[in-house]
């Protein structure tokens, strides 16, 4: 990555999306609209409950013993002609793939959707090595036009409007201003279908691999995996150590509540079951297909007993649509190619210290624990990981002083205890902030509160309520003006 | 550079010594397959058409074996299609159905036996340029809409990817209740051994203000014709 991120970067970023309430209204009805479809298809669906036990158990089972599944896969992949490359860190990934598609000669890559290609940082190496490298996914190729990183796992450019896109057409493209989707979508398939009739290579990234068939499977709605495992001579699919289960019997489990909770489809359109390159005479298919197969901090997440639980995530992305804290800050602030709770889970391990504060960044409301198709305890892990950051030798810039802080709360445990004083100090805490009150709320406060309202506002007491009515954020006070 | 026992070492490390006999034997097999009867498969059909329809879908019924070609060639004149590419069945005899569509007037690529390595690049550019694709699936999901189709040598599943109009037939005994019984009825065997797609409505996407939109990448429309291969 060109410039790494600090962790003090979230506040700036989150402070913007917070600020932006064009943002916000985006971000609602998209989520609105994605709720509501999940709810009609798994209200129908009377297996539901069923299967995300199932599916969680796959998973359990399939971690429980990952390193007998990837010998196995492994061995099924080269049987069936596949290069299969093994990658400890993100960089030898990264390596790997360049150096492979510059021995090829390739000039044009095309790239279905995967979110480990942006974990590492795929594209900007591709593009240094002079190798053109096009996004294919609708939202990937938009953000990727706008020179931005997604902001949602399965809907990358969710935090733009039709509008947006319309303009940035008419600015790349020369074409007539339209902010209507079919339009839009006819233009960029016109331009992408003659991108994927030249490439000379596709990337793609793995929903599942199954260890018992050698196959990997590629799920999508637009074609853009179809089209990059189908078109390009020579075809790589990356994936993390974590995507194996065993049987083919176990797929349909996964299937049957994957789509229902990204999309809230029964099924998505495409469900490519890839095995290897194309026999002699086929049509269909590269003739080299490589797998790398990634670890990049997996390992380390299985050995910890509460972390190893977020590598049974399927991506569905539902957690970031429920999420208080996604809906308003958007998925650009969290300063990683996995936003939202799960991101805030997974980055500090896969993307690195520069999102340690990440786990802070969270109400524990458990909204995206009620959601989680495989039933991902978040605010458990959370919780551990602020822990462990917390306690580790060297805590992040943020939380200031953890020390002072549990002390604090040990002096509120004391005295909460004597009702009387507590309402007797609030009285008085209520005439003395008064001064700092400004519409309803206080917004700044000086030293030692200072840091205090520099992240938060809280409202201004009321006479006759002691106790304030409400315990809302800085954003909410801005929304309402 | 890491190799495969450097991240199964990894992996093991990772794992420890967590007793591997108390992980659940997952039992993942789906309702054993039964025959269907032709009642069953009639009510098949009709959840396979509505759910074919509520993913944007345009379901053609059923028709006798002999009717299909006539079928097809009527579907291609109507929408004005001047060139089809289509390949072998699978227990459907497409051959009919090329000669009915060029008794139309409508010019038909032919994708068996197969393709030579250096004619590549050609053949999927007359199988994209061509205005309909039209492929038989090896099996037809009711519960969702949804149809297997496997690609071999003589039946490319670019055919059902590439034209701007996908039509897809499939035989009643290949109706299948859920996306379990389907991966069952293919089996680990062909799966292992070819790519096979699974395709539920046109290409879709909703990537600009979750609004869903038609052909993306993929075909703009499907058609799908159920064939009822004896008379019953």
């Amino acid at each position: 990555m060109a410039v790494s991120p600090k962790a003090t970067d979230f506040f700036a970023a989150s402070e913007a999306g917070a600020a932006d309430h064009e943002l916000q209204r985006k971000l609602e009805s998209a989520s609105a609209r994605h709720l509501e479809h999940f709810a009609e298809v798994r209200d129908e669906f009377t297996p539901y409950e069923n299967e995300r036990a199932t599916a969680r158990a796959i998973k359990e089972n399939a971690l429980g013993r990952l390193d007998e599944l990837i010998v196995e896969l492994t061995e099924k992949l080269t049987d069936h002609d596949c290069k299969v490359f093994f990658a400890a860190s993100a960089d030898e990934a990264r390596e790997y793939i360049v150096k492979l598609a510059t021995q090829c000669g390739a000039r044009h890559v095309v790239k279905g959707k995967s979110m480990t290609t942006e974990e590492i940082a795929l594209n900007p190496a591709l593009e240094r090595a002079g190798i053109e490298v096009l996004e294919t996914d609708l939202g990937e190729y938009i953000v990727q036009l706008r020179g931005e990183p997604p902001s949602h796992i399965i809907t990358p450019a969710i935090h733009l409007s039709k509008e947006d896109i319309g303009e940035l057409f008419h600015e790349k493209f020369r074409v007539s201003y339209t902010p209507e989707p079919e339009k839009l979508t006819a233009e960029a398939r016109t331009r992408l279908r003659e991108s994927f009739l030249r490439a000379d290579f596709g990337i793609t990234g793995v929903n599942f691999a199954i260890a018992e068939t050698g196959t990997l499977v590629v799920v999508e709605n637009e074609g853009n995996g179809r089209m990059s495992s189908t078109i390009p001579e020579v075809f790589v699919a990356l994936m993390g150590i974590e995507k194996v289960i065993p049987k083919l019997s176990d797929l349909p489990h996964f299937l049957e509540i994957l789509a229902r909770t990204a999309t809230g489809q029964k099924l998505t359109t495409y469900t490519n079951f890839l095995r290897g390159p194309r026999a002699d005479g086929d049509l269909d298919g590269p003739r080299e297909m490589h797998v790398v197969i990634i670890d990049n901090g997996r390992s380390a997440m299985l050995s910890d007993p509460v972390l190893r639980e977020s590598l049974m995530c399927i991506r569905c992305g539902a957690c970031l649509n429920v999420c208080p804290v996604y809906r308003h800050i958007g998925g650009h602030a969290y300063r990683s190619p996995y936003p939202g709770p799960i991101g805030s889970i997974v980055s500090p391990s896969l993307i690195g210290s520069s999102t340690a504060y990440l786990p802070f960044a969270s109400t524990l409301c458990g909204a995206c624990k009620d959601v989680c198709p495989v039933h991902i305890d978040i605010p458990r892990i959370l919780l551990h990981l602020r822990w462990k950051e917390t306690s580790s030798p060297a805590p992040p810039p943020w939380p200031h002083d953890a020390h002072r802080a549990r002390a604090g709360a040990r002096m509120f445990a004391r005295l909460a205890r004597y009702p009387r004083i507590i309402r007797f100090l609030g009285h008085i805490a209520a005439v003395l902030v008064k001064p700092f009150a400004e519409n309803g709320w206080i917004g700044s406060m000086p030293p030692p509160f200072a840091n205090w309202t520099k992240v938060r506002d809280f409202p201004a007491p009321r006479p006759g309520h002691p106790r304030p009515a409400n315990s809302a954020g800085k954003s909410i006070r801005n929304g309402r003006s | 550079m890491a190799d495969l026992s450097d991240i199964v070492a990894r992996v093991k490390d990772a794992l420890g010594s967590s007793a591997r006999g108390d992980l659940a034997e997952i039992d993942a097999n789906g309702a054993p397959l039964h025959a269907l009867s032709a009642n069953d498969r009639a009510e098949l059909a009709t959840q396979f058409g509505h759910e074919l329809k509520s993913v944007a879908g345009d379901y053609l019924g059923i028709c006798r074996a002999d009717e299909a070609a006539a079928r097809i060639a009527a579907l291609a004149a109507e929408t004005g299609v001047r060139t089809a590419a289509i390949g072998e069945g699978v227990a459907i005899d497409t051959g009919a159905i090329a000669t009915a569509l060029e008794t139309e007037g409508i010019s038909v690529l032919r994708t068996a036996p197969g393709v030579d390595a250096d004619n590549r690049t050609q053949t999927l550019r007359r199988v994209a340029d061509a205005d309909m694709g039209i492929a038989e699936a090896d099996c037809a999901i009711a519960s969702t809409g949804t149809l297997a189709v496997v690609s071999t040598v003589s039946r490319p599943s670019s055919l059902t990817l590439l034209p701007p109009s996908s039509v897809i037939l499939v035989n009643v005994d290949r109706l299948v209740r859920d996306i379990a019984a389907a991966v069952a009825t293919l089996g680990a065997n062909e799966i292992a051994n070819h790519r096979v797609t699974l395709i539920t409505g046109p290409s879709r996407t909703a990537d600009i203000e979750k609004r869903i939109v038609l052909g993306v990448h993929g075909p703009k429309s499907l058609h799908v014709l159920i064939v009822w291969p004896r008379d019953e």
